[in-house]
């Protein structure tokens, strides 16, 4: 266990080292010069090469990446124009928000978590749990139901659900509010009123490929010799459906759902957008749009971290769900 | 007088152009002034510079009043801003030398805001400045505003830390495009600029080498706003600026929500414009502008005192339009924008072809494609209308729809082929595939050349570029001939790249007047500009004059006070209320 979760940290530093330099890459490629941005009018080549070095951005490629770098773990002192010291974490100065990158991600992080962490859960109680009664009552009206619930969730886009459930709900009803964030710590009950019609609209669409995977993953594992085995030694039904089969179940389920949570921190851009919530991904389209590179670094890293931690959670649940496997 | 505003206002005309073609929508509805005239004067009675402003009608106090908008606002350091959103916000927390009395319905007078007068020409000749600070105007936490603080406010624009923001003072007073080598802000913090002297606490002195009559208006932007030495944060006053105005700042999270709270310290009778009617400004980014929109239909709760900043998306143009009981939510009036198809006169240098196209232009369907009259209106002069002694004419009378036979009279048997660049997105594709169709009835042979969005704003500002024709934006940074007609048509300035004559119209004759309208008194400027507006036209015709944008956005029904501000074309706070 020891030794593939040391296996699996390396990897993910190279990973990330890969991902910090390809982002780092993006940023130059893009064909808008965030220094134009900046100086709006009249602006002579000389200036803008001032402007250029005031944010840093005429050092070389590799020293504006390993100085970025260094930030992160032992702090760096940034020119006048980029706030002076910065203490590390540094994920550098914005010079389009005109503030520390970190207080940026300490401020969009809380939002992104909070709505995708209790739309998760929701979404795999929702979609195992269809999934599993539909495999339970195969052919029933029930079935039936839930496998035209998840089939209308998977052809259906965010943006269209979240549309329409804001006009019905939150604009004609009245029912809901207009989708907001409230820290949980400082009002429970408005972080979750503010919160819910995305956490439903993530739950549906989500839902859907949990319920349909769940359905054929048990349906497939009551056919196996070992439920047959344990059904003829006399076991009860919820044993063997709940302690047996689900367990058999749900390995692949946690492989996607963990991928699936990962990506979603990473970056629910289209979900924040909708509902006017600034997360961690509205906070990335920004960056990309205004050619902002230290939010944009900092955004990709922390997206491309959630992920890779997603992963190697779900390698080690595995070991737990499933006894067959033993990592080493 | 921006490129970059040009470049904002053509990134939210090509939105409002996407969503505008598919409904193509023609009612005119709400509030709108589209006849509004502009006339424009610089006050010279110093009664109109005092305080208070006149009582809005209807108006009360209390309340919050909302603003919705889908991004946040660039900057709010007085020194950095030049964005329309910015422009318009700051006035509820900076006071400038001078501002804009502004009645809504084109009736505008520059009046002096720190300042007793909208400023002295000493000598007459433009080039030594004197501003007198009124009593009584203090900052946020109870300092007296002195010429000083409003000196270091001038300076600190030099810094070269602090980007964003105009520089047309700074260059003034240095002499020299460099002015952040030609005075080192930082190296210099305790002195003032070269040029700018404070005599005493009360005295402001700008002493220029050239004469710049326009001082009074550069003065109305953000930039001369006051800043205590003591209190300067450098780059992080941007997110927390000192107020000078009838609001402060009290909570500010980038890109999520902004509020403003009364001033105490702020003291209605010196100020001639504002107003303090809502207990606060509550500024919410984020909601896209459909959601924003769809609130305002919805019309409840807090939404009721709201704003939507953004124009409203064609996609409920159609309903909004067609609802006659939201005609009251409804600010809508043309703009200062205007774009023009401009003519690369070094490669057309033929003037009847650039007549021709004149002729040819169907401006009646251009619009159409827009979205209709709640997008574009049609314009066939150079200055926008709502330009300070604008006078209407149309140098080449075709009617709405072009006159494709005049103009291939004018051709004489010629069929010119021409490259008209225009930006990649759907809705400029859309414009290109439009004007091509239009102009081939006349007998041009038009090829239309994508071109990368980003780039082309510094594409065609390339004097060598390979385009004949274009679409371009203006949006002048105060309503006078003086920051549109020589920034556009000056030849004198024409340089390897970064452009803004874009016609590359070098022509000495007019240029030479240009001298001349401009060393005269501002007050006395307006017609001649016109004058020449009408001359370049038909003696050079260096562009074809297409439309200004329309203003069309949506508030709660019991949002008050709300106006189409007449310099930059965007909703005005200043006699915002919320309605009992």
């Amino acid at each position: 266990m020891l030794r593939f979760l040391t296996r699996r940290l390396l990897s993910a530093v190279l990973v990330l080292f890969a991902v910090s330099v390809l982002s780092f890459l993006m940023f130059f490629a893009l064909p808008r010069d965030p220094v134009t941005a900046m100086c709006p009018k009249n602006c002579n080549p000389a200036r803008l090469e001032r402007v250029r070095q005031e944010l840093g951005l005429s050092d070389p490629l590799y020293q504006q990446y390993v100085g970025y770098m260094k930030g992160i773990f032992v702090g760096r002192d940034l020119s006048s124009a980029l706030g002076g010291h910065c203490d590390a974490p540094c994920l550098g100065y914005s010079y389009v928000n005109s503030e520390p990158v970190t207080r940026t991600i300490t401020r969009v992080l809380p939002v992104t978590l909070s709505i995708v962490l209790p739309a998760a859960v929701l979404w795999l109680a929702l979609g195992v749990g269809l999934g599993m009664i539909s495999a339970l009552r195969r052919g029933t009206l029930l079935d039936r139901l839930a496998i035209g619930f998840s089939l209308a969730g998977a052809s259906l886009q965010l943006y269209f659900v979240g549309a329409v459930l804001l006009l019905v709900f939150c604009y004609t009803l009245h029912v809901v509010p207009v989708p907001h964030y409230t820290s949980i710590w400082s009002n429970p009950l408005d972080w979750a009123d503010g919160l819910v019609l995305p956490w439903v609209t993530l739950a549906f669409l989500f839902s859907a490929i949990y319920a349909r995977l769940s359905r054929a993953q048990m349906l497939e594992t009551l056919s196996e010799d070992f439920v047959r085995t344990a059904r003829a030694k006399g076991l009860s039904k919820s044993t063997v459906y709940g302690r047996h089969a689900l367990r058999a179940a749900i390995t692949p389920i946690v492989t996607i759902a963990g991928m699936d949570v990962g990506a979603a921190l990473g970056g629910t851009v289209v979900t924040e957008t909708t509902f006017g919530l600034q997360g961690l991904g509205r906070t990335v389209w920004d960056a990309v749009r205004e050619g902002d590179l230290p939010t944009l670094m900092a955004t990709v890293l922390i997206a491309a971290v959630f992920v890779v931690v997603a992963n190697i959670l779900v390698d080690v649940l595995y070991a737990f769900i499933d006894p067959r496997v033993r990592l080493r | 007088m921006r490129r970059r505003v040009a470049a904002a206002t053509g990134c939210l005309l090509a939105l409002v152009m996407t969503l505008a073609a598919c409904s193509k929508n023609t009612g005119q509805h709400g509030t709108t002034d589209s006849n509004r005239k502009l006339v424009g004067v610089i006050a010279t009675d110093p009664k109109d510079s005092q305080g208070p402003a006149p009582e809005v009608t209807g108006a009360s106090k209390g309340g919050t009043f909302y603003v919705l908008k889908s991004a946040k606002i660039s900057h709010l350091d007085p020194q950095r801003i030049y964005s329309f959103v910015g422009l318009q916000a700051a006035p509820l927390y900076a006071r400038t030398l001078t501002t804009w009395k502004d009645d809504g319905k084109g009736n505008l007078k520059l009046v002096g805001d720190l300042a007793t007068t909208p400023g002295e020409d000493v000598n007459k000749d433009c080039k030594t400045w004197k501003f007198t600070v009124k009593d009584g105007v203090k900052f946020e936490d109870g300092t007296a505003i002195t010429s000083k603080s409003i000196a270091y406010g001038i300076a600190r624009s030099f810094d070269a830390d602090l980007t964003g923001g105009p520089t047309y003072i700074q260059e003034w007073l240095a002499n020299s495009a460099d002015y952040d080598t030609a005075w080192d802000f930082k190296a210099n913090k305790a002195s003032l600029p070269p040029g700018l002297t404070t005599p005493d606490d009360k005295t402001l002195q700008f002493q220029f080498a050239k004469p710049h009559c326009d001082l009074p208006f550069a003065a109305s932007l953000p930039f001369t706003a006051p800043m205590e030495p003591a209190k300067d944060t450098g780059v992080n006053l941007d997110t927390q600026p000192l107020a000078s105005g009838p609001y402060k700042v009290t909570k500010n999270v980038p890109g999520v929500e902004l509020d403003m709270e009364r001033n105490p310290n702020w003291d209605p009778a010196t100020d001639p414009v504002r107003h303090q009617y809502p207990d606060k400004f509550v500024w919410r980014f984020g909601a896209d502008r459909d959601s924003a929109d769809n609130r305002m239909i919805s019309d409840s709760g807090p939404d009721q005192t709201a704003l939507a900043w953004d124009d409203v998306s064609t996609s409920l143009m159609a309903k909004v339009a067609g609802n006659a009981a939201l005609s009251d939510q409804v600010l809508t009036s043309p703009t200062p924008s205007e774009a023009r198809l401009s003519i690369n006169m070094q490669r057309v240098t033929d003037l009847s072809i650039r007549q021709a196209l004149n002729y040819a232009i169907d401006r009646d369907d251009l619009i159409k494609t827009l979205g209709g009259a709640n997008v574009a209106e049609p314009v066939t002069t150079l200055m926008p209308p709502s330009t300070i002694g604008y006078q209407a004419y149309d140098a080449y009378p075709a009617g709405k729809t072009g006159d494709p036979a005049k103009a291939k009279e004018v051709l004489a048997g010629k069929t010119p082929s021409l490259v008209l660049a225009v930006m990649d997105d759907e809705q400029d594709l859309e414009l290109g595939t439009q004007l091509k169709n239009n102009l081939e009835k006349a007998g041009f042979k038009i090829t239309v050349k994508p071109v990368p969005e980003d780039s082309m704003l510094d594409a065609v500002g390339e004097k060598n570029n390979p385009w004949d024709l274009y679409i371009s934006n203006w949006a002048a940074d105060w309503p006078s001939g003086a920051s549109i007609l020589p920034p556009l048509y000056d030849g004198r300035g024409i340089k390897d790249s970064g452009n803004n004559d874009v016609s590359y119209m070098n022509d000495p004759a007019i240029d030479a007047e240009f001298d001349r309208v401009l060393a005269m008194d501002p007050a006395q400027q307006g017609p001649e500009w016109a004058k020449l507006d009408q001359r370049v036209m038909k003696e050079i015709a260096p562009a074809v004059p297409l439309y200004v944008d329309v203003r069309y956005v949506l508030h709660g029904s019991k949002a008050g006070g709300l106006y189409v501000g007449s310099v930059f074309g965007y909703p005005a706070f200043t006699n915002a209320f919320v309605k009992s």
